[in-house]
């Protein structure tokens, strides 16, 4: 049973530039989103920097009127019944901010308990479920403003379920957070998951969404570009393997040469600290190491391995195409 | 648990929630918008520096030989409430803005009436203590006797005054939701109440047209009525101005409310919710 319906979900906003002359231009954010989730799924939805992330699970959680498209989240539209849709959903997004600092935990979690009516007799037993859940049970007390990162993400997670909600939107939880902060929460979402919680998850992180979701869609541009399993994502963009060859010297025009060799899908660089990686995206059963290796003779080249594709080569593919 | 989101709660329990909402969540909320104001910001900027007012308009009052000291204490010591009304109700939208947690809020279900109306419970209690604190301080070093019995009548005056103008300030919060600040606006607001209210200027010695605009401003007849009960006149004789300060206020608060929905759901439109 779908939990979320959305449907050809368009917006857009009016850029104006200017000060005398004002010049009004309309920018397509989203652009015709459809997709649905399941109950107890964790769905998640990637995306580069301004592909309309956000902006759709903002129209989601009623703070964005959608400028044409509907959705439904357990039955009650979107833009019609918006405190209907605000008691069954729960919203947490990344970054320092979106807490009160100078009141402790506890604080934060009693004031949003209120305003999400829980009952005051339920409030204690609730919020100490929370904070053990999430790790800060014992840091309750303390102010806000003096938690780390991954502390804060937490304590909005904390937030987020406070009236139990049936559908909880995660918006780049972990972003920013040191590798340790990110595993517990990443942990705290399983945890999560295998109580059932249906989760819409946005991620820059494509192992954290190959780890936490069931399905993903990826958008680009406002549009949806693949929805699928994270299996069928792999499959379906990058059915082959990848090769990826370090190279510690520029490699000036090389890189078109490669992306020319036969059963070459596409070559991307990525840039390290001391070394660049080409990677090679390649046909199935084609095999193009020798050529490359032909192809990059005179250039420096260090570790050289093929593996099959992850879920960010799939990302790459998608939403560079 | 807490009741499940799918249950409808009972009117009963709705009342409860949102009587929650404006006691509990009014002075959560305000703790957590303006813990920043400690001794240091707070003593100098609500206990003294409205002093300094009472006396500067106290000696040109003198020099111009146009009225009392205690007109001046009183006029000044209520009018000063208007600084912690006006910019803290405002502030209780462009705080959230800061905090970036206006859309959290705003994306929970709370009732909205509860929701502004608790957070301006504590700031109405501030403009009193403000208000009553400049009437003490500045009446003790002008010199000005005001006999222990009208202190009662004066601190009823003052909690009208407080609530009239933390109305206005709801108005001014609403526009808080399109806009990024409203610190400029709560000061020309905070100057117009300085000079249409009679707070230094008698509305009689005012030209017609700035009286008529002060009788329809929070202050008015609140600062009105405490000169009189100061004078010596009882509860019963000040109750028609106390009725029209309140009735005032109610018109603004009201008037604030309806602001607030209306720029909510124009925000929602505009998508101006996430300014900073």
């Amino acid at each position: 049973m779908s939990i979320l319906e959305a449907r050809e979900l368009r917006r857009s906003f009016a850029t104006t530039t200017g000060v005398l002359r004002r010049r009004t231009d309309p920018v397509e954010a989203v652009r015709g989103v459809s997709f649905h989730i399941d109950r107890g799924e964790v769905f998640g939805l990637l995306g580069p920097n301004g592909a309309g992330k956000t902006t759709t699970i903002k129209m989601l959680i009623t703070l964005l009127l959608p400028t044409s498209g509907s959705a439904t989240i357990l039955g009650h539209d979107v833009v019609a019944e918006p405190r209907a849709v605000r008691r069954r959903i729960g919203y947490v997004f990344g970054g320092d901010r979106g807490l009160y600092e100078r009141l402790s935990a506890l604080d934060n979690l009693r004031y949003f308990a209120e305003l999400y009516a829980v009952p005051a007799r339920e409030q204690a037993a609730r919020i100490g479920e929370l904070l053990e859940m999430v790790g800060l049970a014992g840091r309750e007390r303390e102010r806000v403003e003096g938690f780390s990162r991954g502390m804060r993400q937490r304590l909005h997670i904390a937030r987020g379920l406070l009236h139990d909600p049936e559908l909880l939107f995660l918006d780049e939880p972990s972003i920013g957070i040191d590798p340790v902060g990110a595993r517990e929460l990443r942990q705290t979402i399983s945890g999560l998951r295998e109580q059932g919680k249906t989760i819409l998850l946005t991620t820059h992180y494509m192992f954290e969404a190959d780890e936490l979701c069931d399905r993903i869609a990826v958008i680009t541009r406002g549009e949806l570009v693949a929805t699928g399993t994270p299996a069928e994502l792999k499959a379906r963009v990058s059915a082959g393997s990848v090769l990826e060859v370090e190279v510690f010297d520029g490699l000036g025009d090389r890189l078109s040469v490669v992306e020319a060799l036969p059963g070459v899908r596409s070559a991307t660089v990525t840039t390290g600290e001391t070394s660049q990686t080409l990677v090679v995206s390649i046909d199935a059963g084609a095999d193009v190491t020798g050529a490359t290796l032909d192809a990059l003779h005179g250039i420096r080249v260090g570790r050289v391995v093929s593996r099959q594709p992850t879920l960010e080569d799939a990302y790459v593919e998608l939403v560079g195409s | 648990m807490p009741m499940r989101p799918g249950a409808s709660a009972s009117g009963g329990a709705s009342l409860l929630a949102a009587f929650r909402v404006v006691f509990v969540g009014g002075v959560i909320s305000f703790r957590a918008l303006f813990n920043w104001l400690n001794p240091y910001i707070y003593v100098p900027t609500m206990l003294i520096a409205p002093v300094f007012q009472i006396l500067l308009f106290a000696y040109v009052g003198r020099s111009a030989g146009v009225a009392d000291d205690g007109f001046y204490v009183i006029g000044n010591a209520v009018q000063y409430a208007s600084i912690p009304c006006l910019f803290a109700m405002a502030n209780t939208i462009a705080g959230e803005r800061f905090t970036q947690t206006l859309g959290i809020v705003l994306s929970t279900p709370v009732n909205r009436v509860a929701l502004f109306v608790g957070r301006s419970l504590p700031v109405v209690a501030n403009g009193w203590f403000v208000a009553m604190v400049a009437l003490f301080v500045g009446g003790r070093v002008l010199g000005v006797d005001l006999p222990l019995r009208v202190w009662p009548g004066i601190a009823l005056c003052v909690v009208v005054a407080s609530a009239s103008c933390t109305g206005l300030g709801l108005l001014q919060a609403s526009i808080a939701l399109r806009v990024r600040s409203t610190a400029v606006l709560s000061n020309i607001v905070f100057g117009v109440l300085l000079v249409f209210c009679g707070t230094n200027v008698a509305l009689d010695a005012l030209p017609a047209w700035m009286a008529g605009v002060g009788r329809v401003l929070p202050l008015t007849h609140a600062i009105e009525g405490a000169r009189r009960v100061a004078g010596g006149a009882g509860l019963g004789e000040v109750a028609g101005l106390l009725a029209r300060e309140a009735a005032l206020g109610v018109a603004f608060t009201v008037a604030g409310l309806l602001a607030l929905r209306y720029v909510e759901g124009q925000s929602r439109r505009h998508a101006t919710l996430e300014l900073q």
